[in-house]
């Protein structure tokens, strides 16, 4: 009874078929996450799951060199001159000059990365933030051998949230944790900006001692998981930018009814 | 066409002033049964503040309390930032907290009834704040931290959303408990209507997560008449009931245990945030005194039936409200955020043990020691 319901909630139902392109001069791969659907834990829609349509999305999160390269073909978006309504004083806080994030960060998710940034970032790789959705979606295909399992990993994965250490964030592609897709990290190293991270009902909401109960519609340890990491997106602010919370980008496909993905094409 | 232009930019005008209408009267005070409400809407903002974390003379650390050194009310400006400090819980368990001010609890803050607080806070998470260097600015707590590091707090980065809830304050939680974001500050005013000790807690959810992570503290109100036996007391302490859900990490650090916090099943509870500092640095005083402790149980799920060993509450005060008085109680129950105000007589020289008299709570820490020294008077 409890596997087939965690089933449910976290395997998407579609049968999958990967497409893994991979971009142009940069090391970050593609990955094609067909359509399905997923449960929420808003309550817009209560027992209801979303269906989210195919996309592509980054096979890891931007790192320190990806960030770096942007920084050097597009100027404005170097901390001495973006605008302060862009991004607050934390912007690339860590960084020791405009183009010099210091050593041993390279292949490090970057972070410290305002949503302003992030969605200039990834227009200019000719894509765009993923929606809350589509990266929810994403995140949660995950298998699990067992609902014991399952458990586990959720259990793990609140440790995480409480007790994440922002000065010690490891390389992309080390967490171990990968989903069915072959998306990498998209828990265990940093928390990731998305295109809606406070969606309207966010509001209403409005963060308080009751929402966890409101959001858990499912009273699993994957639900409570995923209500603090719904919670803590939604209080963060467009400019905000903190030192574990970093980004990938998504694109859209060809059924999606939109244009190919076009490579490293400047949005300005 | 021109009149329905008009008539829009007419209602767009109605529509202007009524909404300016609105947040005035929101803004507006007003008095009720000798009491102040109707606080200025909360502000929310950025700036580059990165001095004293705690602010304020009226701010303490546990189990001290201020002094109130004025006559009738004060204006009262306060900041306490939340931040993350890496802290020892018990004999080896250390793990990185949540905190206001540093410390699990937080300052205690001591105020007199009817007094108006002008509080800040910023959301200090996602920077190393260090706590043990006071600066000219500082509240008394941090000089006390840094002369007794009983935590031995180090300070940790961990960015996370946070707010301020005080529960001695009467005011729309949607607007100054809101939560903010890590580098965001906000500031509020509000008035402590009602005598008593009350804990202040974090309000973002998980709330259980955030307060046993270790935001919480309380804020003792003493009454504008006082209290009965004033006159009579020796040594007033404060002593704050908690509870940690703490598991192995994969260091040599502790983390928060979501399952044992969910079956309300603690690895640790404590008396002032530390398993055994009520026994390493007891309370102290002479046999004959009269001794006042503002006991509060801040939780956060259980409960606590608070006892000193070897002696009777001559009075309790139930929330702190000088109305709410009991007498001769051998034990005070309080449930999650219930406190007291407990008066008793040290009998003779000797220990005396302050207990969780819900033994599963009193053998996981919730113990402490008052020793007596000989009658001096």
């Amino acid at each position: 009874m409890k596997l087939s319901t965690l089933s449910y909630l976290l395997l998407p139902i579609v049968v999958l078929t990967v497409l893994i392109t991979v971009s142009a001069g940069a090391q970050s791969k593609k990955v094609e996450i067909p359509a399905g659907y997923f449960h929420s834990v808003l309550p817009e829609v209560v027992g209801e799951p979303v269906r989210v349509e195919s996309f592509f999305i980054d096979e890891t999160a931007v790192t320190y060199e990806d960030y770096r390269n942007f920084l050097t073909d597009q100027p404005r978006w170097r901390s001495s001159d973006i605008p302060a309504i862009y991004a607050g004083k934390s912007y690339l806080k860590n960084w020791k000059n405009d183009l010099d994030y210091g050593d041993k960060k390279a292949t490090q998710p970057v972070t410290s990365v305002s949503w302003y940034a992030a969605n200039a970032y990834c227009g200019w790789k000719g894509g765009r933030l993923p929606t809350l959705n589509e990266w929810e979606y994403a995140a949660q295909a995950m298998e699990f051998e067992s609902s014991d399992d399952a458990d586990r990993f959720s259990s793990e994965l609140i440790g995480w949230y409480s007790a994440v250490n922002a000065n010690q964030v490891k390389p992309v592609g080390s967490s171990g944790i990968e989903n069915k897709y072959g998306v990498k990290d998209m828990f265990g190293l940093i928390m990731e900006w998305v295109e809606d991270f406070k969606p309207p009902v966010a509001d209403d909401l409005s963060l308080d001692c009751g929402t966890v109960g409101r959001m858990q519609g499912s009273s699993t340890l994957y639900g409570y998981a995923m209500s603090i990491r719904y919670i803590t997106r939604m209080s963060f602010k467009p400019i905000s930018a903190t030192g574990m919370l970093g980004f990938r980008c998504a694109y859209d496909t060809v059924q999606n009814g939109n244009e190919p993905v076009n490579e490293n094409q400047s949005t300005d | 066409m021109k009149s329905l232009y008009q008539i829009s930019a007419l209602l767009m005008t109605l529509i202007v002033l009524l909404g300016v209408g609105q947040s005035t009267v929101q803004a507006q005070e007003y008095m009720m049964d000798g009491m102040t409400f109707g606080m200025p809407e909360a502000v929310v903002y950025t700036e580059d503040y990165d001095g004293p974390p705690v602010v304020g003379d009226h701010l303490t650390l546990l189990p001290n309390l201020a002094p109130l050194e004025y006559e009738g009310n004060k204006h009262h400006e306060v900041r306490l930032d939340a931040m993350v400090q890496e802290i020892e819980v018990a004999n080896g368990v250390s793990y990185r907290a949540w905190t206001f001010g540093g410390t699990v609890p937080g300052p205690t803050l001591h105020v007199r009834e009817g007094d108006r607080i002008t509080f800040t806070m910023k959301n200090r998470s996602d920077e190393e704040v260090t706590i043990t260097e006071p600066g000219s600015e500082a509240s008394p707590f941090m000089q006390q931290v840094a002369d007794n590091n009983y935590m031995n707090a180090k300070p940790g980065v961990m960015p996370m959303p946070h707010s301020m809830d005080f529960h001695a304050g009467t005011v729309a939680k949607d607007d100054k408990w809101r939560t903010i974001a890590p580098g965001e500050t906000i500031q509020f005013d509000w008035v402590a209507n009602y005598a008593g000790t009350y804990i202040y807690h974090c309000g973002t959810p998980s709330v259980l997560m955030h307060t046993a992570m270790g935001q919480h503290g309380v804020v003792v109100v003493s009454p504008k008449e006082g209290y009965p036996t004033d006159y009579e007391v020796d040594r007033e302490y404060v002593v704050v009931q908690s509870e940690y859900y703490l598991k192995k990490g994969p260091s040599e650090l502790y983390q928060y245990d979501f399952e044992a916090a969910q079956s309300r099943n603690p690895s640790h509870v404590v008396f002032n945030g530390h398993q055994t500092i009520l026994h390493d640095q007891p309370l102290e005083a002479n046999a004959g005194e009269r001794v006042r402790i503002h006991f509060s149980n801040n939780g956060p799920s259980g409960t606590s039936s608070f006892h000193v060993i070897g002696a009777i509450f001559d009075r309790v005060w139930l929330e702190g409200h000088p109305y709410n008085e009991m007498r001769g109680m051998q034990t005070v129950l309080l449930g999650a955020s219930g406190s007291a105000t407990v008066d008793f007589i040290v009998p003779e020289e000797g220990k005396y043990i302050l207990i969780d008299h819900e033994f599963a709570d009193a053998e996981k820490g919730a113990t402490g020691t008052l020793k007596a020294g000989p009658r001096k008077r």
